[in-house]
């Protein structure tokens, strides 16, 4: 759905964006994580269109974004981290007027749009007069109003209370369940992360650091936990055989390059050992993010 | 689509208050310069200038008159602020306030968005001449009688006098000129609110403009080069007043402002279209 390739993005002497390459595939939930400055709304930026890029191709849904905008992003919604409205308009006028830069909208579609996101009956009113919470939905309402396939979005939970996070984290798996829609997510809120996506990608100083399943994420740590009936011995004998790299007395260990759990248990049980548990440990992806952003 | 968009740039600019700031402006000028014609010794010098020149003056401190009187300050100083006010605002303020990224995240293209802005200033500014001719006429006609138009420009070596009939034409015809000073100047200005600045600053460095261009061509040395000071073209709704209207000047200087225009909207665009849209 989306392909940064070898993007590079320089604001006067500064290097925001460094030969990075994503690959969003269509049907995910894709987590873009990233400190601050880490390049994660100047990649969006680009994805959009708004930001040239210095060097590099940037395909969004099959379209080179630079070169053929409209067919790249006619079918595509997004929503940045605080979005602008014209305040002193309705959220109906709003919609109208936003949605008319991609194509005529009817009245239905628009009420339609309204009622899925829970703002039906207000949609006459003012902005100005709106809660944090109701822009967000106004912005969810604008991003979904082109029946978009890929929907971007850049912070979405910033400034909401933990009633309105837990409200848009609802909306977006509807979304991805309802209506089938590809996802970009970009936020600071791993642990929302790490309930809503499927794959991750991590920027740091400008720079892709990791890019792959939230799974795979992660088992990337080496620790084994082994649970066997006389661990000090067991240890002893894996590590004659090359079988462990490393070991810790809590009874984790960490096997060599090439070698599977199966081979550790298999050696084990041959010499007559009582094997209990065998596990790869999984951290969360906050430990994991952390140890990228240490590297 | 354009027209669908044009409606919805006309919402977005009619729907805010600031919008309205030159029409009231006007109003309340115009009646300030009404009363004080009306109620003070103001129309004296005006009386005996056409007395000396052998008219009898009367008929002449008329509604036309007296509203052509009030045209020239405003022409000269309140239009071209409120018309660079708006054009600075076009693209900046949106910029400013975040929904520029809004739009932008959709599939419209930075010409066609801009193209519409321009279009959008376009009306504003005729909008803005018309209420200026409009509410000169109404509130003069509050306080003076219908009659012929008496003109006074020295500056332009102006000296006309009309029947009403004619002197409304010329009237209208002076505003109809009037369109292209305002259009130029809100060009300007949207060409500077396509840079990264603030609203502001693309409002005052188009005035600064304007100013600059106004100070060149009134310096008696630089006469010979008049023509090719900006200002000197935007005055050409001065010359609907002449007793025979010049048209080959008024000609010259429309084709000079569709030049200026073209050229502030193509630098416009290419820095709209260069320009990075961040939050």
């Amino acid at each position: 759905m989306i392909e940064l390739l070898d993007v590079w993005k320089r604001f006067g002497r500064r290097l925001a964006v460094e030969a990075v390459s994503l690959h969003v595939p269509a049907g995910e939930i894709y987590g873009l994580l990233g400190h601050n400055g880490a390049g994660k709304s100047t990649a969006i930026g680009m994805m959009l269109g708004q930001v040239w890029p210095t060097r590099g191709a940037i395909r969004v849904c099959g379209h080179d974004v630079f070169r053929a905008r409209r067919r790249a992003l006619h079918p595509v919604g997004a929503i940045f981290e605080t979005p602008a409205f014209y305040d002193y308009l309705s959220g109906w006028r709003n919609l109208e007027i936003l949605s008319h830069y991609t194509a005529p909208t009817p009245a239905r579609r628009l009420q339609e749009v309204l009622d899925w996101v829970g703002l039906a009956g207000r949609e006459h009113s003012t902005v100005r007069t709106y809660s944090h919470g109701m822009r967000a939905r106004l912005a969810l309402a604008q991003a979904l109003l082109p029946q978009p396939r890929l929907l971007i979005l850049d912070e979405p939970g910033d400034g909401l209370d933990p009633e309105g996070i837990h409200e848009m984290r609802q909306t977006i798996l509807r979304l991805h369940r309802e209506l089938g829609l590809t996802i970009l997510l970009s936020s600071h809120l791993l642990t929302e992360v790490e309930q809503l996506c499927t794959r991750i990608g991590v920027l740091r100083q400008g720079r892709k650091v990791f890019e792959g399943s939230l799974a795979a994420a992660r088992q990337s740590q080496p620790w084994i936990r082994l649970r066997v009936d006389d661990f000090p011995s067991a240890e002893q004998d894996l590590r004659a055989a090359g079988l462990i790299a490393e070991a810790r007395p809590d009874g984790r260990v960490a096997l060599t390059p090439g070698t599977e759990t199966d081979v550790i248990v298999r050696r084990l049980v041959d010499r007559g050992r009582r094997v209990f548990e065998v596990a790869r440990e999984e951290q969360t992806l906050e430990d994991f993010y952390l140890a990228l952003m240490r590297r | 689509m354009f027209f669908r968009q044009l409606h919805n740039e006309l919402w977005k600019l009619f729907g805010k208050k600031r919008t309205y700031i030159g029409f009231f402006m006007f109003l309340l000028s115009q009646n300030v310069i009404a009363l004080v014609f009306r109620f003070t010794q103001a129309s004296r010098p005006m009386q005996r200038l056409l007395e000396t020149s052998g008219h009898i003056a009367e008929p002449f401190i008329s509604v036309l008159t007296v509203a052509t009187i009030m045209l020239v300050p405003v022409a000269a100083f309140l239009l071209p602020l409120y018309v660079a006010l708006i054009g600075g605002d076009l693209v900046a303020k949106e910029a400013e306030d975040g929904t520029l990224r809004m739009i932008l995240s959709r599939p419209v293209s930075r010409l066609r968005l801009l193209l519409v802005k321009w279009v959008t200033g376009g009306l504003f500014a005729a909008l803005l001449v018309a209420s200026l001719g409009a509410f000169g006429l109404g509130f003069s006609r509050f306080y003076f009688p219908w009659g012929g138009l008496f003109v006074w420009m020295p500056a332009a070596e102006i000296f006309g006098v009309f029947d009403a009939g004619t002197g409304l034409l010329r009237y209208l015809g002076g505003h109809l000129m009037l369109v292209p000073e305002a259009v130029s100047i809100l060009t300007l200005a949207l060409m500077f609110s396509c840079f990264n600045v603030k609203p502001a600053a693309a409002t005052v460095l188009a005035l600064s403009c304007v100013f600059v261009s106004f100070i060149l061509e009134n310096i008696p040395y630089f006469r010979e080069y008049q023509n090719w000071f900006f200002t000197h073209h935007l005055h050409l709704w001065q010359w609907m007043f002449a007793e025979k209207i010049p048209w080959w000047r008024i000609g010259q200087s429309l084709s000079l402002l569709a030049g200026f225009n073209a050229t502030f909207l193509a630098v416009g665009i290419a820095a709209f279209h260069v320009r990075d849209i961040k939050s």
